[in-house]
C-alpha cells in the first residue's frame, strides 16, 4: 500500500499534527508516529519494506530528508524518490554491506583503510570560494564538518556534514536490561539529559501502566525546568561570545557556574546526570530549592540589564539569520529556533506532567538571532517561576512519597513513543521492549530537524555572521549523531 | 631543562563526546577557574599546542582527524584523555562505531565529566611533576585501574 503510505502521512501533516518518529526495524517495518497537539492522541502510520525498498515521503514531506537517509545508511532500506540519497553517517570506512542496524553479523566492522570524509555539495563557477571548516576546531565545541561556497563574503550554501560523532548508541542500547539502560540514557546528551531520562522513564512507566503521581511528578518539573535553566545559561553566554561582547560571555558563564555547583549541592551532579530512572527522581527540599533560585535571580536581573541596554549587541543580532515561518512547517523545526519564529509549539503544553502547572508560553515573530536569544531570556524566567511555584507546593505537600514503582521490570514488552520538551525542543523516544529487554530504541531528539533549516538559512547572510547564527540556534551533536 | 615547567597549550578535539566535557573546558577557561593563571590555555592551532585534550570515546569517523592533529602538533607533546570516555572507560565503551583501542595517554583525568576543580588539580600537578623530572623527561603517565590493557606500554 505505498500509496496510502505517502497520503496517510501527509494527511497529519496537513491537519497540523507534529510528527514524533520516524522508526525502522530490523525485521523491515516503518512506522511513522503522529501526535496531535490538541487532543494529545497518538497515530502510528505504517508501511512494509519490500525487496529493500520503501516510498520515500520527502518530496512531499521534506522535514524527514535527512530520517530517510539515516534509514538508507543504517538499515539499507532504500526510499525511492528521494532526492538527496548522498551517505548522512556513512563514510568511505564503511564495508559496503555494513548496516549496523539492520544484521549484526559483522559488528564490529573491518573499517576500510581510507580517510572518512565524503564529498561535499559545492557551488561552482567565476569567483567563488569552498571554506571548510573543521571536523576539529579552533575552540571548544563539538566535531562538526561545514563546507561553505562563498562569494565574497557571503554565503551560497552550506553542506553541513554531521555525525563525526557517531558511536552507535542506539544499537548499543539494544537487548540491556531496564536497570542498564539508564547510565547510557543520561549521557547522550549533556545539554538534555534529565529530557533524555524522563522519556526513558515515562515509557517503562507506560508499558508498566503506572502513572507517576502529584509529588514525584513535581520532582522531575523540579528537574526538567533546572535543566532548562542551565541549558539557556549556556546557550545565552555563547551568542555575546559570537560577537565578541567578552563581558556578557565571562558574566554568564559565572552565573552559569553558579547554578551548576547548586545542582551539584542539591542533586548530587553539575549536570543532572543519572537523576531520574522509572518510578523514581531526585528530591531536594523547598528551603534549597527557593535558595537557590532566589541567589540566581540575584545574579540574573543585573545581567538582563546589561545585555538588554547594549545597543551595539542588539543591533548585531537584529536581522541576522531569519528563519521563515513557511520553513518552520516545511522542516519541522522544534524549541526556541521555531518559537522564535512564530510557532507555537512546547510539548510542555502537551504533556499531562505538566497540566496542572499553566505555563506561560514564550513566542517571539521576527526569526532572527535576536528573537532567539530574547525567547531564551523570557522562557529562562518562566522557568525561574516555575521553581518558585514548586518550592511552594514541596513546602505544601511535606515529604509525603509516591506509592512504590513494580518491583520487577522484568517482565515488560511492547512499543512506547514518549516525548518531553527539551531545552533544545522536542525530545522523542521510540522504545520497543521484549520481556524487559530493549529489541529497538529510537532517538529524535530537538534538534535533529533543526539542522537542516540552520543549512537552510545560513547562505544569503556574511559568512562572518555564521559563528552568531549558529551560536544563536545552538544544536546539540551529541544526540543528533549518537 | 625540563619541559611544560611553566605553560601548557592545548588543542581540545571532541572525537565523540556528548558536551559535558566540553561545557567544563569552558567552565576551566572562564573566570571561575581561570586556568590561564596557571599557563593552561586552549590554542587555536595545532601548531600552537604542546598538548592534544581528547574527550569522547573516539568515534570511527573522528580518529582519523585526531592523528592529524596530534601529528601536527611539535615535539615534545603529551595526550591528556578528559573523562571517561576518553580514559576508556564510559558508557560508549562497546557502541559498533567506537575504537576501544585507543592510544596511550600522558595524563588521565576522570569523571563523568570530570569535575572542574579537579580537572585543574590534576592538571597542575602534572605539571609540577613535569618541573620535577629529570631533564626533558615527560612524566611517566600514573598508572590508572580503568586504562585498557593496551595503555599500560611497559
Amino acid at each position: 500500500m505505498p500509496k496510502s503510505w505517502i497520503a496517510a502521512n501527509l494527511e497529519y501533516k496537513k491537519a497540523g499534527y507534529e510528527l514524533l518518529s520516524y522508526l525502522a526495524t530490523r525485521e523491515g517495518r516503518l512506522h511513522a508516529t503522529w501526535l496531535n497537539p490538541v487532543d494529545r492522541e497518538q497515530k502510528d502510520v505504517s508501511t512494509q519494506v519490500v525487496d529493500n525498498h520503501f516510498p520515500s515521503l520527502t518530496r512531499q514531506l521534506p522535514e524527514v530528508a535527512w530520517d530517510e537517509r539515516e534509514i538508507h545508511d543504517l538499515f539499507g532500506y532504500r526510499p525511492e524518490g528521494h532526492p538527496d540519497l548522498r551517505p548522512l553517517i556513512r563514510t568511505p570506512r564503511w564495508p559496503h554491506d555494513f548496516y549496523p542496524l539492520r544484521t549484526r553479523s559483522n559488528i564490529p566492522p573491518q573499517w576500510l583503510d581510507v580517510e572518512p570524509d565524503n564529498p561535499a555539495k559545492t557551488v561552482t563557477g567565476d569567483g567563488i570560494t569552498i571554506m571548510k571548516v573543521g571536523p576539529t576546531h579552533a575552540g571548544i565545541i563539538e566535531s562538526g564538518h561545514f563546507v561553505f561556497s562563498l562569494i565574497g563574503e557571503n554565503v551560497l550554501y552550506l553542506d553541513a556534514h554531521l555525525f563525526q560523532n557517531h558511536r552507535g548508541v542506539e544499537l548499543l542500547l539494544e537487548d540491556r536490561t531496564i536497570e542498564d539502560v539508564r547510565r547510557i540514557v543520561s549521557r547522550i546528551c549533556a545539554g538534555d539529559s534529565v529530557s533524555h531520562q524522563t522519556n526513558w522513564a515515562l515509557a517503562v512507566e507506560t508499558l508498566a501502566r503506572w502513572t507517576a503521581e502529584p509529588p514525584l511528578a513535581l520532582r522531575r518539573i523540579i528537574l526538567l525546568e533546572c535543566e532548562r535553566v542551565l541549558s539557556h545559561l549556556n546557550d545565552l553566554a555563547q551568542i555575546p561570545a559570537g560577537v565578541g561582547f567578552q563581558r556578557a560571555h565571562q558574566l554568564a558563564l559565572a552565573i552559569k557556574e553558579y547554578w551548576q555547583q547548586g545542582l551539584k549541592r542539591l542533586f548530587g551532579h553539575r549536570f543532572l546526570f543519572d537523576t531520574v530512572r522509572p518510578g523514581e527522581a531526585a528530591a531536594t527540599t523547598p528551603d534549597d530549592l527557593g535558595a537557590l533560585v532566589r541567589e540566581l535571580r540575584r545574579r540574573w536581573v543585573p545581567w538582563r540589564r546589561l545585555v538588554e541596554a547594549h545597543h551595539g549587541f542588539n543591533d548585531r543580532m537584529a536581522g541576522v539569520g531569519i528563519v521563515k515561518p513557511q520553513d518552520v512547517t516545511r522542516f519541522g523545526a522544534q524549541g526556541v529556533v521555531a518559537r522564535a519564529a512564530g510557532k507555537a509549539l512546547d510539548a510542555r503544553s502537551i504533556l499531562p506532567l505538566y497540566d496542572d502547572m499553566a505555563v506561560q508560553f514564550i513566542q517571539e515573530s521576527a526569526g532572527d538571532v535576536k528573537a532567539r536569544f530574547y525567547v531564551r531570556v523570557a522562557e529562562l524566567e518562566e522557568s525561574l517561576r516555575l521553581l518558585e511555584e514548586s518550592a511552594r507546593r514541596l513546602r505544601r505537600w511535606g515529604s509525603n512519597d509516591s506509592s512504590p514503582f513494580i518491583e520487577d521490570p522484568s517482565d515488560l514488552s511492547g512499543r512506547t513513543v514518549t516525548f518531553t520538551e527539551s531545552p533544545h525542543g522536542l525530545n522523542v523516544h521510540d522504545i520497543t521492549l521484549a520481556r524487559g529487554r530493549v529489541t529497538r530504541y529510537h532517538i529524535r531528539a530537538g534538534t535533529y530537524r533543526n539542522w537542516p533549516l540552520l543549512a537552510h538559512t545560513v547562505p544569503g547572510n556574511a559568512v562572518a555572521d555564521f559563528p552568531l547564527i549558529n551560536k544563536s540556534f545552538e544544536l546539540c551533536y551529541s544526540c543528533v549523531d549518537r | 631543562m625540563s619541559h611544560f615547567k611553566h605553560a601548557l597549550q592545548i588543542r581540545h578535539v571532541d572525537a565523540g563526546s556528548c558536551n559535558g566535557c566540553e561545557q567544563e573546558l569552558t567552565a576551566l577557561t572562564s573566570q571561575a577557574y581561570d586556568w590561564q593563571r596557571f599557563g593552561l590555555d586552549i590554542v587555536a592551532s595545532a601548531r600552537h599546542a604542546d598538548a592534544l585534550l581528547v574527550t569522547g570515546p573516539t568515534s570511527d569517523t573522528m580518529a582519523r582527524p585526531l592523528t592529524h592533529v596530534f601529528n601536527a602538533i611539535a615535539s615534545p607533546k603529551i595526550r591528556i584523555a578528559f573523562g571517561d570516555c576518553a580514559a576508556g572507560c564510559g558508557v560508549f565503551e562497546n557502541a559498533y562505531a567506537v575504537h576501544s583501542q585507543r592510544q596511550r595517554s600522558d595524563l588521565v583525568i576522570r569523571g563523568c565529566p570530570p569535575d572542574p576543580e579537579q580537572a585543574l588539580d590534576a592538571l597542575r600537578n602534572w605539571m609540577q611533576r613535569s618541573r620535577d623530572s629529570a631533564d626533558g623527561e615527560i612524566p611517566r603517565p600514573i598508572p590508572n585501574d580503568h586504562d585498557q590493557g593496551s595503555q599500560e606500554a611497559d
